[in-house]
């Protein structure tokens, strides 16, 4: 599988703090990426890199196996690199269908232009049936839902956006069993489709080791460990983590 | 879809919809209102109160229509009131210079739009709280007003059609503030303007996030406001005959403001409706009337309408928490 986004060598430093040293990473259509680190293991500013909201010191982000600059949040998304962030960037007075058409709304009348609430109605509910995430109706504000289902319509919005690689920050944090589920499930159905690249930044490695194909950890702003899910196991990262903190206490 | 039983299930759907929405407890209290000073004073529905209710009314609802936008997207004008005194003399004064009255109007709109544009460059661009910069020009202009027209009223210019359209016929403010409250309507609900200054009330990092010029739309609405403000001080100075230095001022703001809050938007921003502030704009107008009428001591009066302003605004919160989240 040749990789829809590539990250090679990035390093960024904050003043005299190394957030990442060296880091490589790649992602295929198709395949689900976890990142797993502690809070400042540089997780996140890989993540911030790869959107465009801050710039690498050194290293190549390549997208279709091509040199890409990241420069800004628009420029990536023009690239079709979108990221669904943990503080979800919905407006809870707002209905459903207006949050996902939020800046992209569909038009219509001359000389004034008017919203087209109708088709913006019709193509969320679509673009919402499409991929498998249910609400009573898209006409609920965002407000009246539950964090699961608020998340899933953040998702659903970077999917009809046209986001080939996926970007999901603690896409499960704070959320129940129940509700984790119905992100899992519509994880799994974005992968099916083989279109999309996702990477998901985490905490959990039992829930990361189910849902993703690949497992990266990161520690100290560098690559310690990766591997396909399918040949390890929450074990062996605790292991890792374990051996770390050890060193960390001298003991 | 369209059989009879469905039909009227969705009647009733809506019904029930239209019953929760902030707007409904005002217009059953104003209903309510109508009722009581009828049967306590045969005067109420006579078409002259009639009138004069509409003019109470009118004033404030055009303002209200403003300062709803502001109030959704987390702004206020306090100093519309204080451009509703200058308007009328910017037009008489440029009417003096022998510039036919009708561009007057204009030119003084267009005074007004700039006063609306400095309040929100200022606010925006020089990061100050529109509180704090309309506070100041709420006395900046007041100055202004008071140093162009050396404290004296003047005489509004009669001229025979203009000024009965501009407001001295009985009806014709009532008028405008419909078409103006049916035009703001549809700027809020079917634009994206509106959904733009939702958005930004909302969450204004998900509408940056989202690429919405926030700037933009902020100014714009101060410009709205201050022009409104401006529009509605022309025609009170028509329908009276008169320019008065003192007019409007913050009473007229906060009668303005008291109509959007009453009708359900929300002084957090993110939620408001016009309409809303058309029928708090009624329900207030109604009580003034109708308690000066009873012959209520004017003391007692300003005590009556503040009770009633917090009683609706304490049941409109209360209501929203009903709705299940939705306005916060």
């Amino acid at each position: 599988m040749s990789a829809a986004i590539r990250a090679e060598n990035i390093t960024k430093t904050f003043g005299t703090i190394t957030a990442l040293n060296g880091v490589s990473m790649q992602v295929a259509r198709g395949e689900t990426l976890g990142i797993l680190g502690d809070n400042g293991a540089g997780k996140s500013t890989l993540i911030k890199i790869l959107t465009g909201y801050h710039q690498a010191d050194s290293g190549q982000v390549y997208v279709d196996g091509k040199p890409v600059r990241l420069g800004s949040v628009d420029e990536a998304r023009a690239l079709g690199i979108e990221c669904v962030y943990q503080d979800l960037a919905l407006v809870n007075g707002l209905s459903i269908y207006h949050n996902m058409f939020l800046n992209r709304e569909p038009l219509w009348g001359w000389p004034v232009r008017f919203l087209d609430h109708r088709t913006m109605r019709r193509r969320a509910a679509e673009a919402l049936a499409e991929i498998g995430v249910q609400v009573p109706s898209v006409e609920l504000e965002v407000g009246q839902l539950s964090g699961g289902q608020r998340q899933a319509i953040a998702v659903a919005r970077a999917v009809t956006s046209n986001a080939r690689i996926l970007l999901l920050d603690e896409p499960l944090a704070a959320m129940g069993a129940r509700e984790a589920r119905l992100i899992i499930d519509l994880i799994d159905r974005l992968r099916a489709r083989g279109d999309i690249a996702i990477v998901m930044i985490a905490h959990n490695y039992a829930q990361t080791l189910e849902i993703c194909d690949r497992v990266m950890l990161i520690q100290h702003g560098e690559v310690t460990f990766e591997s396909q899910t399918a040949t390890t196991s929450a074990e062996e990262l605790l292991d890792i983590v374990r051996r770390e903190y050890r060193a960390a206490r001298g003991v | 879809m369209s059989s009879a039983p469905d039909t009227t299930r969705s009647l009733v759907r809506r019904a029930y919809a239209f019953l929760l929405r902030p707007e409904a407890s005002v217009i059953v209290v104003s209903v309510a209102l109508v009722v009581y000073f009828e049967l306590a004073n045969q005067n109420f529905l006579t078409n002259a109160n009639v009138r004069t209710v509409s003019q109470f009314v009118a004033a404030p609802v055009i303002i209200a229509c403003g300062e709803i936008m502001l109030l959704i997207c987390r702004e206020i004008d306090l100093s519309v009131g204080q451009v509703f005194a200058l308007a009328p003399f910017i037009m008489e004064n440029v009417s003096d210079f022998g510039v036919p009255v009708p561009l007057a109007i204009l030119a003084a709109l267009i005074v007004c739009a700039l006063i609306g544009l400095a309040i929100g460059l200022i606010t925006i661009k020089l990061g100050i709280p529109s509180f704090i910069t309309t506070l100041g020009m709420l006395f900046l202009i007041t100055g202004l007003t008071l140093t162009i027209s050396r404290g004296y009223p003047a005489n509004a210019p009669d001229i025979p059609v203009l000024t009965g359209i501009m407001g001295a016929w009985g009806y014709s403010e009532i008028v405008w503030a419909l078409v103006i409250v049916a035009i703001m309507h549809i700027v809020l609900r079917h634009t994206r303007w509106g959904l733009h200054t939702t958005a930004i009330g909302g969450n204004i990092v998900a509408a940056a996030e989202a690429g919405i010029a926030i700037n933009r739309i902020k100014i714009g609405n101060f410009v709205l406001t201050s022009t409104l403000g401006g529009f509605t001080g022309l025609l009170e100075a028509f329908r009276v005959g008169s320019i008065d230095p003192l007019a409007g001022g913050s009473n007229i703001m906060f009668l303005g403001v008291a109509s959007g809050v009453i009708g359900g938007t929300a002084i957090a921003g993110g939620a408001g409706t016009i309409v809303g502030g058309l029928v708090g704009g009624i329900m207030l107008g109604v009580m003034q009337d109708g308690f000066t009428l009873q012959g209520i001591n004017a003391f007692t009066f300003d005590i009556i309408i503040g009770a009633a302003i917090l009683i609706a605004m304490i049941a409109n919160i209360h209501l929203a928490k009903l709705r299940g989240g939705g306005a916060r």
